[in-house]
């Protein structure tokens, strides 16, 4: 029996490959909602979107945070996940969002004018701090050797390329006057998301057993139709044909933005669900 | 300072599972959790065929990637090489059961503490004694029964063995039962292609 014919033995006292079980639904929507929440306020900085980085930083500090808490085995010590910035890029993303939500904070208090001086610095450093936590969640999963699907460098390029165009387009379905700068923008981002989702799927077909078990669970078994219906479908060619409307139409845009958002945190969910450990071969008869 | 570490002969293997239910005593483990799993798997055609029995645990591994992803720091080595998990300090964040490329790691879920091994609510005598090691939450796994080899014992898996497939010692010390063994009958380690570098070798 070759390698690729093992089966998924799930917990079982079987050789075969096994589902990655560890991250599942809450860390996917504590990701989902970080990339969000730091996306957004990312545009809404560059476009000065003073209701949009509010909600940037309200979907990063209580959303993601909440999902990170409920799948914490030990929430009550999750503050020591910050004492390993040497070597763990979850400690250095915790410190990214300690530093996107305190400066991204100051930033717009400045902004409205409740304190003075220093908003060059603030939106300076609230911009790096989101554009950190916009892509530390992809180097933590890329940084693992473990799961062939995800050690891919195209992974951090995944969390900014879905982080960058969820903002864009939660700020086009909020702000429909913006939609002559904006639309462009979001259908070149869109074409950046096929582009690296492609890219990923191929880089994996060609890659370890363990890789391309979890390309066939994504485009033929288990999850295809996921896969297809939304990660695709709804994330990327709905939008993209429905932002041609985006000007004149605002509901089309909306509707171009939920299936962005669905999208998207389809792609969190399965891209956890899909991850498998390789089967230990090395001296199999 | 030794290096400790552990051969598995394969040919001696005869998949009893006798291992895997003395770790679950000597570990005192809730429903569920194994820290070493006898896998196997039928191989051949008929009337060619045959079953190989693969025992597995953490492999203590040089390089552990378990170790370098913990962001609270409660993943360790300790000096003779024994791959450690402070129960004070994990957070169960669960990044080093997704970094451990051989998945042995074992989330302690909270729940697992209070049905207890008969589902019933309360707690047998044994796992009164043995549950308060473990903080509720956790993610642990085999240190190669650490407080027995402290103690000059081998670990639970190895002396519960019927047939001596599994041999713990030394692997700095050219003379033990496994530096003989990996040196005689060419050791290899699982998924070398991940660059860990296992102190668990196999021999077949």
């Amino acid at each position: 029996m070759a390698v690729n014919d093992l089966p998924i033995v799930g917990d079982s006292f079987k050789l075969g490959f096994r589902l990655q079980r560890y991250w599942d639904t809450p860390m996917a929507s504590a990701f989902f909602f970080g990339e969000l929440g730091a996306g957004l306020f990312f545009v809404s900085l560059l476009l000065e979107s003073a209701q949009g980085m509010l909600a940037g930083l309200l979907i990063t500090g209580l959303l993601k945070t909440y999902f990170h808490l409920s799948h914490m085995g030990v929430p009550q010590r999750s503050w020591r996940a910050i004492l390993r910035p040497d070597r763990s890029w979850i400690s250095r993303g915790l410190m990214g969002i300690v530093c996107f939500i305190g400066f991204g904070g100051l930033h717009l208090l400045n902004f409205w004018g409740l304190i003075p001086g220093l908003g060059g610095l603030f939106k300076l450093l609230a911009g790096a701090a989101a554009l950190v936590v916009m892509t530390y969640q992809g180097f933590a999963m890329s940084h693992s050797t473990a799961i062939s699907l995800w050690n891919s460098g195209l992974i951090p390029v995944s969390s900014l390329a879905y982080s960058a165009t969820a903002g864009v387009m939660l700020l086009l379905a909020a702000v429909p006057e913006s939609a002559r700068f904006l639309v462009p923008v979001a259908l070149i981002l869109h074409l950046c998301v096929a582009v690296v989702l492609l890219s990923l799927l191929h880089g994996a077909r060609h890659g370890s057993p363990g890789a391309r078990k979890s390309v066939e669970l994504l485009t033929r078994t288990l999850y295809a139709k996921w896969f297809f219906a939304l990660v695709c479908g709804a994330g990327v060619l709905l939008p993209v044909l429905l932002l041609w409307f985006a000007g004149s139409v605002p509901l089309a845009a909306m509707i171009a933005a939920t299936g962005t958002l669905a999208g998207y945190y389809t792609f969190r969910l399965l891209i956890f669900k899909a991850g498998v450990f390789e089967p230990i071969m090395s001296f199999r008869p | 300072m030794a290096r400790y570490g552990m051969v598995f002969d394969l040919k001696r293997c005869i998949g009893c599972n006798a291992c895997v239910i003395g770790c679950k005593q000597e570990n005192s483990l809730p429903d569920g959790v194994f820290f070493t799993r006898t896998l196997s798997e039928e191989y051949g055609v008929y009337p060619a065929v045959n079953r190989v029995y693969i025992p597995t645990l953490c492999n203590h591994c040089e390089d552990a990637p378990c170790e370098k992803v913990c962001p609270s720091g409660a993943t360790y080595t300790r000096p003779d090489g024994i791959v450690m998990v402070d129960p004070e300090k994990c957070i169960g964040c669960g990044s080093c059961a997704v970094a451990c490329p051989y998945d042995q790691r074992s989330e302690m879920k909270a729940e697992s503490f209070k049905d207890g091994l008969f589902g019933t609510g309360e707690l047998t005598d044994f796992e009164k004694q043995g549950y308060p090691r473990y903080t509720p939450g956790m993610v642990t796994k085999c240190d190669f029964c650490s407080g027995r080899v402290d103690a000059g014992l081998d670990p639970a898996c190895v002396v519960t063995c019927p047939t001596d497939a599994r041999i713990f010692g030394d692997l700095d010390d050219p003379n033990s039962k496994p530096s003989k063994l990996i040196r005689e009958r060419g050791g290899k380690t699982p998924l070398p292609e991940k660059n860990t570098r296992p102190k668990v070798y196999y021999i077949d």
